[in-house]
């Protein structure tokens, strides 16, 4: 079973500390090299995006610096997992990596399940 | 069974103790020397997380806190064996707990200690079927009941084999250790060869069993993938895992939506898993690179995987370079004497120059096997030779026990 995990914060949560980077350098070898994850990587900034968006039958396009400061997702990893409770606990040590080296920082990992072939057509 | 909401914590707790089974059970055989012990210990500690966790939570470090719970029992176990022997001498060690404290922290180790283990459930004093069977349960956390499932064997047969493989462990001698030299290099090839077993017995499933295969090829891609961390000076553990990542890409493309086998050169390559082609693609150069910084000689599951890149960088079917798979069957010929690789160099040097060098390396090694005849067929079929190749393709059918199988090999026979 193959899951997304989306880690989720405020667009204007500023740099991570030096500390974090650490911690999620060594969190993530570990992760990587149990075989758990398969890929990850971090979103650069808001102000550098565009949104695309269908409303009313019409196609527009924002581009980004974005007035108001929402959650926004700033980092994802790809896991290979045997069960759900395994992608939710590799979830859970990014979000404890966060808890104990990012002071202040609040945010939420979303757990989801990638669709495969074999599962079936992903839901509606 | 309707899952209870305690069922549910205790999945999860089962979950996490799966991802820290080969640090805490190689953890505790580093300090009890004992495979049987350390396995109670680990288990013990399984037992205290699922009365604790579920009512306190999942500990910010659960592997610290299985480590040190495990260790506080192997203590109070070595104290018991002390007082009623009074002889803690024959042990083996003596253990206080300061000496053990730092045995436990001993953080650095923690990679040779999985290694450590990977050799004694790979020991050569075990048959191949018992060293997966083992390296699954202690090196992988697997259940008795998900290697059964695995295998298509009963529980009760698993653990007979596990409890067997223990016991020739002990009475043999085989003992925790990290060999040097030539005798590292035969034991990382017997890791190796057990990582690839449990691979094959997945991949080679047919396809109305193939959800719980599946399982199986993953969690020998785990495997492959811990090796790499646990040994990356070493560049065949890269090759292999190379091979791996680039087989299981293939996995949904491998069977059409009615559940016949789809051959490589039919199969839907936009359905290929481009992201473990990637990790593939990237494992392959590590081998290389590690190889050529080293001096190390280029190994069977290297030049396999290189094969299989080909394939993978093709983007299309007739894009595939043929006449470079062609030379790396060469090169695999070369290394041993393996039927299945011969027929795969005819069918390789037909693609590359013609039928008739397919045909010419065939006709040189014995016709062993359906997929002789199968891909005698094939190069008979393309040399225009119609009558020939459908004889050849109906004796493969004759031979081969996979139903799909005889059934796409009978239709070739008739439609040329």
């Amino acid at each position: 079973m193959r899951y997304m995990v989306m880690l989720s914060m405020r667009s204007d949560v500023g740099p991570p500390p030096q500390a974090l980077m650490e911690a999620m350098g060594v969190a993530m070898g570990e992760a990587f090299a149990g075989g758990l994850m398969i890929d990850a990587g971090g979103l650069m900034p808001m102000s550098d995006s565009t949104a695309l968006t269908i409303r009313s039958g019409a196609l527009s396009r924002v581009d980004g610096p974005f007035a108001e400061a929402k959650e926004v997702v700033g980092g994802y990893a790809v896991l290979e997992v045997r069960s759900h409770e395994e992608a939710v606990e590799g979830a859970r040590r990014m979000m404890q990596v966060h808890l104990d080296h990012w002071p202040g920082w609040e945010g939420s990992a979303e757990v989801r399940r990638i669709g495969e072939p074999e599962a079936g057509p992903p839901p509606s | 069974m309707t899952p209870t909401p305690e069922a549910a914590t205790d999945r999860a707790v089962v979950a996490v103790w799966q991802l820290e089974s080969a640090r805490v059970v190689s953890g505790l055989l580093r300090m009890t020397r004992d495979l049987a012990l350390a396995e109670d210990l680990a288990q013990d500690a399984l037992v205290a997380a699922l009365e604790t966790w579920p009512r306190d939570g999942v500990p910010a470090n659960p592997g610290a806190w299985l480590m040190t719970v495990a260790k506080r029992r192997a203590v109070d176990t070595f104290r018991r064996a002390e007082r009623h022997r009074q002889q803690v001498e024959r042990l083996g060690h003596e253990l206080t707990e300061e000496s053990m404290d730092e045995l436990v922290d001993h953080v650095d180790h923690v990679e040779d200690d999985v290694l450590r283990l990977m050799f004694l459930t790979c020991h050569p004093a075990l048959t191949p079927e018992s060293r997966a069977a083992l390296t699954l349960r202690l090196v992988g956390g697997l259940t008795v009941e998900e290697i059964a499932r695995g295998f298509l064997v009963k529980d009760t047969a698993v653990g007979q084999r596990i409890s067997r493989a223990k016991r020739t462990l002990a009475e043999s001698g085989a003992v925790l250790e990290m060999p040097v030299g030539a005798e590292r290099t035969a034991r990382l090839d017997d890791v190796m060869a057990v990582i690839y077993l449990v691979y094959n017995e997945g991949y080679a499933a047919t396809s109305g069993e193939a959800w719980m295969r599946t399982d199986l090829c993953l969690e020998a891609l785990r495997l492959a993938r811990m090796l790499v961390a646990l040994a990356p000076s070493d560049a065949e553990v890269h090759g292999l895992q190379a091979l791996l990542e680039l087989q299981a890409s293939r996995f949904h493309a491998r069977t059409s939506s009615s559940g016949e086998p789809v051959l490589l050169e039919d199969q839907d390559r936009a359905r290929w898993d481009h992201l473990l082609v990637r990790r593939g693609l990237a494992a392959l150069s590590r081998a290389e690179s590690v190889a050529a910084s080293t001096g190390q000689p280029v190994g069977v599951y290297t030049v396999q995987a290189a094969i299989a890149a080909c394939h993978a960088r093709a983007r299309r079917a007739e894009d595939t370079d043929w006449a470079r798979i062609a030379a790396l069957y060469d090169l695999l010929s070369s290394a041993g004497d393996n039927p299945a690789v011969e027929v795969n160099r005819a069918v390789a040097h037909g693609r590359a120059h013609g039928s008739d060098a397919g045909l010419a390396v065939l006709d040189s090694v014995e016709p062993v096997g359906h997929l002789w005849h199968a891909v005698r067929g094939d190069l008979l079929s393309r040399a225009g030779r119609r009558t020939d190749a459908a004889a050849a393709f109906r004796t493969a059918a004759s031979l081969t026990r996979n139903d799909a199988e005889r059934s796409l090999l009978l239709h070739r026979a008739t439609s040329g």
